[in-house]
């Protein structure tokens, strides 16, 4: 009974989203005030059946109600209480109403904080809100419905969670991914908004700017706890694959990325007008391309869902939809546009038009990557793939001017730059990354012309320029421990993302360089040594789980020196529902370097296969994504963004030069 | 010329729309029945209960019938074995392929015939026995040319041994009646058999 309950929330919710649409928007049109008013209610109303929903497939997943087919297929009896609910998203038809249940969300979180908006551009924005709810709800309703049941004949057990989904990446990445990806939605919806009401000035911008910094933090999280989980769970070390889906994910964030900067010219400088519209589109429209790759089954990929082309169908009329209409709309509102502001060429515009023209570059090179072999096939040209080292290799050549322009663009201010007075800061900068870079060479006793070295300049770059960058802004409010408290938070928040992506050019260079690898064979009380560590495996036993069974083993491991680091527990696991092996990796982290064992199969002779590998620095790829997460919240702390009515322009230099 | 620019955003998704359009209907895995239509693949496997005796796709032809991918260790499968029971009682020609499951993939095969000929006609007993007999797939080669992806999965192979249906899932009564009856009674007819 509680599915049919859930079923009928999520039909009220349509309903409910149909109203939200219609009502405010109509309001926005006709200047009925009473009609512009009922966005809140109608928006709060919506997520609180999106939840009743949500609510009651997790039940039926808690009872193992094999009735309901979503359950019979992706969970068991047998299955942990946690990985029960994080199955109710582990289907396509689950992760639909998850998607649905954040973005009911997003709408109700944008009625709740959107006091300072005006009440037409707020009816308008939950309107839009409403029109993107109406097909994801339609969606799942009536293509893929997750409570659909099986009786009168229903199997006796479920089939089971795939192996690979019963972890712990599992019930935060996914969430966190579609927060994000959901997120884009508001400032799409800002942006038609705006459309709507021709007006593209700074207001717009200022308004957009907190939601893309929420909808891009979370997006950062989800790709960060995603390519953690698949070094641990996969068990061969990689942390990207550029694998079609983890592409989906990539696209919006490189345009979100570019969106939050080019956000910040139309909202100081009342510039890149049309430009910063188009981003905000992009953004939201790569997530809903990126949710068609996934779910129509045109892209091969180890994350797709099952294919099916009547959903592609839905999806794809959808899309032309929303995405089509946005874009005709763009074009035809676009014409009468100009932008006044005047700058030169070395300035803070031409700055951040750099950093859009690199991401956006980046955004094509994933973009075309990805659906080249499509393009390719449906060309008639025959299949052919694209795999890491394209991107890998265009992925070098983007990120060295990239870091470059990164580390010099928070130096430069608005308008115009004079060079001189920024030669003696930026050789300080450069000659300490070099003296940093070639000492930590030494220190690890390989000092050569390598990637490694390349990062460690890069990262040096970017760090030390944006400490020392933070460092003089808050001595130019008379002395440092003044100015810390003067500087606004999301000068900060600048500072700490960047910093995080200098971490993370590190992290990646210097696993990409050090990282050895070894498969072994070991017998019992065997020992290996690999970069500096002795491996010896202690013992391998049988292992007894809730819904699988299979083999662990013990590895000791010492150092140089002989001193005892760390016993790792690698485990095979084979789970028997879905007659699926595992591999559990076993990880002993720090910082510097990372012990990663993984246990393969038994050979002759009781000994076993392994594989070890020692991963320096490959924490700081997680620990950059941490950081750039980080001064997202911390910009969003912002007591400038919660403050209403028009921006005041009259500011000092210090706070102009810090925006 | 500056107002045409704001266009080409539209008209670039459009033209990609296309490309996504034309992919929906190209599988991307061309992997929709790989062996449906097809005959049989070669096989030479032993009899599960009498494994003096082999089995080969020439000595299937003659009658349609259902090949049925099982496995005792496979509770799906244990759960079908009664109703198929029924059908055979009505006259449904049953043949099961037995999937030996590699007993610890990390060890490898501990494969003891006598251990497994007990236990199987134990289950048959308990549940019923659908199956006319059954071929010991010992190390999943013919399960594999099938394109089989787990058990229980069911083949409909008509007289002339070729394959004409694949179902992934248990056979149960709703199953039957809305997918495999009517493909089975068409290819039964073809030959010959009234129904």
């Amino acid at each position: 009974m509680i599915a049919e309950y859930g079923q009928l929330a999520l039909t009220f919710a349509l309903a409910l989203s149909v109203l939200l649409a219609a009502v405010p928007l109509y309001g926005s049109f006709s200047g009925n005030q009473r009609a512009l008013l009922q966005a809140k209610p109608l928006a709060i109303g919506l997520f609180i059946f999106c939840l009743l929903a949500k609510l009651a497939l997790v039940h039926a997943f808690l009872n193992s109600d094999f009735t309901v087919i979503n359950v019979a297929t992706n969970s068991s009896s047998i299955l942990p209480w946690y990985y029960q609910i994080t199955a109710s998203f582990g289907s396509h038809e689950g992760s639909m109403l998850l998607w649905i249940l954040m973005l009911a969300g997003w709408t109700a979180l944008v009625a709740i904080f959107s006091k300072g908006l005006p009440l037409l551009m707020q009816g308008r924005i939950l309107g839009v809100l409403g029109l993107i709810n109406i097909g994801f709800i339609a969606f799942s309703l009536f293509m893929s419905n997750p409570f659909a049941r099986s009786l009168p004949f229903y199997p006796v057990e479920g089939m089971d969670l795939n192996p690979l989904l019963q972890d712990f990446g599992m019930i935060i990445h996914p969430p966190l991914l579609y927060m994000g990806y959901v997120g884009f939605a508001v400032s799409f919806a800002f942006a038609i908004a705006a459309l709507i009401g021709g007006k593209f000035d700074s207001t717009w911008a200022r308004w957009a700017r907190p939601w893309t910094l929420a909808a891009w933090l979370f997006l950062t999280l989800g790709i960060m706890f995603g390519s953690w989980w698949a070094y641990h769970e996969l068990g061969w070390g990689g942390w990207w694959f550029w694998d079609p889906v983890e592409n989906a994910s990539f696209l919006p964030w490189l345009v979100g990325t570019a969106l939050l900067h080019s956000l910040a010219v139309t909202e100081k400088r009342g510039t890149f007008k049309s430009w910063t519209v188009l981003l905000a589109l992009a953004a939201f429209s790569l997530s809903l391309v990126g949710a068609f790759l996934v779910r129509s089954g045109v892209l091969v990929s180890v994350h797709s869902f099952a294919a099916d082309p009547d959903r592609g169908i839905f999806l794809l009329v959808f899309l032309l939809l929303v995405i089509g209409s946005s874009l005709a709309l763009y074009a035809s509102r676009m014409n009468s546009v100009r932008s006044q502001a005047r700058y030169q060429l070395f300035s803070r515009e031409v700055m951040l038009w750099g950093n859009n023209v690199f991401l956006l570059t980046a955004t094509l090179v994933v973009f075309l990557g990805t659906l080249f072999p499509l393009f390719h096939k449906e060309l008639g040209l025959g299949t052919i793939s694209i795999g890491e080292p394209f991107f890998n290799q265009m992925f070098y050549y983007l990120t060295i001017p990239f870091a470059l322009l990164l580390g010099l663009g928070p130096w430069v201010r608005w308008k115009q730059q004079p060079v001189k007075p920024l030669l003696g800061p930026l050789s300080l900068i450069a000659i300490a990354s070099l003296v940093l870079a070639l000492g930590t060479l030494a220190a690890m006793q390989s000092v050569q012309a390598n990637l490694a070295l390349l990062g460690l300049l890069l990262g040096a770059w970017v760090g030390l320029s944006a400490l020392y960058e933070l460092y003089q802004r808050m001595s130019q409010f008379g002395s440092v421990s003044k100015g810390a408290f003067k500087l606004h938070a999301s000068h900060y928040g600048m500072t700490i993302a960047h910093i995080g992506f200098a971490v993370l050019v590190v992290g990646v260079a210097m696993t990409k360089t050090y990282s050895v690898e070894r498969d072994v064979r070991m017998q019992l009380n065997d020992s290996i040594s690999l970069a500096g560590y002795q491996f010896t495996l202690l013992e391998v036993y049988p292992l007894e789980g809730a819904n699988y069974g299979g083999e662990a083993a013990e590895i000791a491991v010492h150092d140089k020196n002989g001193e005892f680091v760390s016993q790792l527990h690698a485990e095979k696991r084979f789970y028997t529902i879905q007659r699926t092996v595992m591999t559990e990796s076993a990880v002993h982290a720090r910082l510097s370097r990372d012990l990663y064992v993984s246990l393969g199969e038994a050979l002759p002779d009781n000994a076993w296969a392994l594989r070890l590998y020692v991963k320096p620095f490959v924490r700081w790829i997680w620990l950059g994504g941490l950081l750039m997460a980080l001064g997202a919240l911390v910009a969003l702390l912002d007591k400038r963004y919660r403050r209403s009515g028009p921006t005041v322009s009259a500011v000092t230099p210090a706070e102009q030069a810090n925006a | 010329m500056r107002k045409l620019m704001f266009y080409l955003p539209l008209a670039l998704f459009l033209a990609l729309a296309l490309f996504l359009l034309s992919g929906l209907f190209s599988n991307p895995m061309e992997r929709q029945s790989v062996t449906t239509d097809k005959p049989l693949p070669a096989f030479n496997l032993p009899d599960l209960m009498n494994p003096e005796k082999r089995w080969q796709p020439q000595q299937l032809h003659g009658e349609t019938f259902l090949l049925n991918v099982w496995g005792t260790w496979c509770p799906t499968c244990n759960a079908e074995l009664s109703y198929m029971t029924e059908l055979r009682e009505q006259g449904v020609k049953i043949i099961g392929l037995y999937y030996v499951l590699p007993a610890d993939p990390v060890l490898g095969e501990r494969f003891d015939l006598a251990e497994l000929q007990a236990d199987v006609s134990n289950k048959l007993q308990q549940r019923g026995n659908p199956y006319q007999f059954n071929i010991l797939d010992f190390d999943r080669s013919l399960a594999l040319d099938l394109g089989v992806s787990g058990a229980p999965e069911t083949f409909i192979i008509d007289s002339t041994g070729i394959v004409r249906a694949h179902h992934i899932g248990d056979i149960n009564p709703q199953v039957w009646r809305s997918k495999l009856a009517p493909l089975y009674q068409q290819w039964r007819q073809q030959d010959g058999v009234q129904p």
